[in-house]
């Protein structure tokens, strides 16, 4: 009982961390059609900048105060990851669109210039992140330790995941980014400039990523392929999420597309060993397609080409 | 208000108009007529820039327009009501017709008068746009006049409208035009709707315009012919 609560907090904080990323990849793939490799090493970039930020602050600041770097190092993640996307989006993803294996071999070359610079300017070996004092530790409930790194990460992905809910269902953005993603030449003759649309939903996908950086940097040690890692399992969400939950681009689906892979990798995972997770995982969505291919959130709608 | 002057349009290597020219005046309700496949969408596509157009000019209140990008030439004040209405399915009626406001930049609010022309529309406001079976043509051109444009654009409004509604439709076409002053562009194959409506005429053939018609008997009589024989 105990191993199974603890098993589950874990698949929870790994889950929060996947749903961070395949929030990017998805809705950069619902919107434009572009799988974009390089979204991994946005993560990679979060997490080097969370320990840039760290080195930043313990060399100017009294040590105890340096602690907030922390908290400093998530905006900074994430403006970088902005910046970094929106460059990117701009001078790379939008000279190749409608030609996705083109912009796939694009990405993936990108994803690997990234991480060749990282052990350029930070070296082979992984550098690590000391958690600041407040996330040392943990509480422990009946036999199981909660630690308050990992209850952090899941209330950050959770306030993140707010955070988008409103640009995309409260905001004039989102309305004009959920026009682009159902139909974008309708969406350009009510005037919106589907080039900025994208230009800045990729940067704010890339910026999530950079967040999700941040949370890894908690976890472990930082090297160029950290990205990888986390990401593989983020593009089985959104691959769990494209073909079976009913389309890519909508919260609800992204949420439990990252819950499903999340739980079932760590459970497996602690049960078996991480070759048979995967194989696992890929089996659930192999079993999902043949139950249910049109999706577990179908949307209704009268038209017979949607 | 907008001329179109010697403009090509091409899919690939078809060439589907050729030096195509006509003139829509101020206040005017100007309709193009023809048959299937003669290419009236396609400059309709062409006027918003959905389709290229490599040769020719498309002058809008004196600017040529036709190098510049889709959202750009909506913003100008045209108004555009596709042959699909191309509602937004995952969205409200009520937000499928807010939309309208992104020319203005979101902002604004949608004029009442259209929900007076409208009546369905309010009755509808939560429904999806995709639930909506009938109504999706005056959702549209409510759509296209929520930023009070200078011209509207309607690619065969009457297309698969039973004829109770068609009349609805012509009626609040040719109001919008009178109330409001808003210069109607039409294309059409409806002939008697087209009659009806339109003080002018031009009647397209193989991506041409074959002949060009005011509201008379004479020329109304040519129409007919042209369109019937």
């Amino acid at each position: 009982m105990e191993q199974f609560v603890s098993t589950l907090f874990n698949g929870l904080s790994l889950s929060s961390i996947i749903l961070l990323t395949s929030l990017g990849l998805s809705i950069t793939f619902g919107l434009m059609r572009v799988i974009n490799m390089a979204h991994g090493e946005f993560v990679m970039i979060g997490a080097y900048m969370t320990y840039v930020t760290q080195q930043i602050f313990t060399s100017i600041l009294p040590e105890g105060a340096s602690d907030i770097y922390y908290i400093i190092s998530i905006p900074v993640a994430f403006v970088t990851g902005f910046i970094l996307g929106s460059l990117l989006e701009k001078f790379v993803i939008s000279r190749l669109y409608g030609r996705e294996i083109d912009s796939l071999l694009a990405t993936w070359g990108i994803s690997l210039i990234l991480q060749q610079a990282a052990r350029s300017i930070f070296g082979t070996q992984g550098v690590n992140v000391t958690a600041p004092a407040f996330l040392q530790g943990g509480i422990t409930i009946g036999g199981c330790t909660f630690s308050f790194n990992r209850i952090f990460i899941i209330f950050l992905v959770l306030f993140c995941l707010l955070i988008v809910w409103v640009i995309m269902y409260k905001s004039n953005f989102g309305k004009q980014m959920r026009a682009v993603m159902q139909n974008r030449p309708m969406a350009q003759c009510m005037g919106i400039n589907s080039r900025r649309v994208d230009n800045i939903t990729f940067a704010l996908g890339s910026g999530l990523a950079g967040i999700a950086g941040c949370s890894v940097a908690l976890l472990g040690s930082i090297d160029s392929t950290v990205g990888q890692s986390y990401i593989a399992n983020s593009f089985m969400a959104v691959v769990l999420m494209a073909v079976v939950l009913g389309g890519v681009g909508k919260l609800a689906g992204a949420v439990l597309g990252s819950t499903i892979i999340g739980s079932a990798s760590i459970f497996t995972e602690n049960y078996t060993s991480s070759t048979i997770a995967k194989a696992i995982v890929l089996l659930i969505v192999i079993i999902f397609l043949q139950k249910r291919p049109q999706g577990l959130f179908v949307i209704k709608s009268r038209s017979l080409d949607e | 208000m907008l001329k179109v002057e010697h403009i090509n349009a091409c899919y690939g290597e078809s060439e589907v108009i050729s030096d195509l020219s006509f003139e829509v005046p101020k206040g005017q309700i100007v309709s193009l007529i023809g048959r299937n496949g003669v290419g009236k969408s396609t400059t309709l596509k062409s006027i918003m820039g959905l389709v290229k157009t490599p040769n020719g000019q498309i002058l809008f209140n004196g600017k040529d327009i036709s190098k510049m990008p889709t959202y750009e030439r909506v913003k100008l004040g045209i108004g555009y009501v596709p042959q699909g209405r191309d509602i937004f399915p995952q969205m409200t009626v009520q937000e499928n017709i807010e939309l309208g406001l992104q020319p203005l930049g979101g902002k604004g609010k949608v004029p009442e008068y259209l929900y007076e022309l409208f009546p369905i529309l309010p009755k509808f406001a939560k429904r999806k746009g995709g639930d909506l079976s009938g109504g999706q043509q005056q959702l549209a051109i409510a759509r296209a006049l929520a930023a009070d444009p200078k011209i509207i654009i309607l690619d065969e409004p009457t297309e698969s409208i039973q004829p109770s509604i068609i009349q609805d439709i012509g009626a609040a076409i040719r109001r919008i035009n009178e109330w409001k002053g808003i210069t109607v562009l039409l294309v059409e194959q409806y002939l008697d709707f087209v009659l009806e409506n339109a003080s002018r005429v031009y009647v397209m053939e193989k991506g041409e315009v074959v002949f060009k018609g005011e509201r008379n008997e004479q020329d109304h009589n040519e129409i007919r012919r042209l369109m019937t024989e």
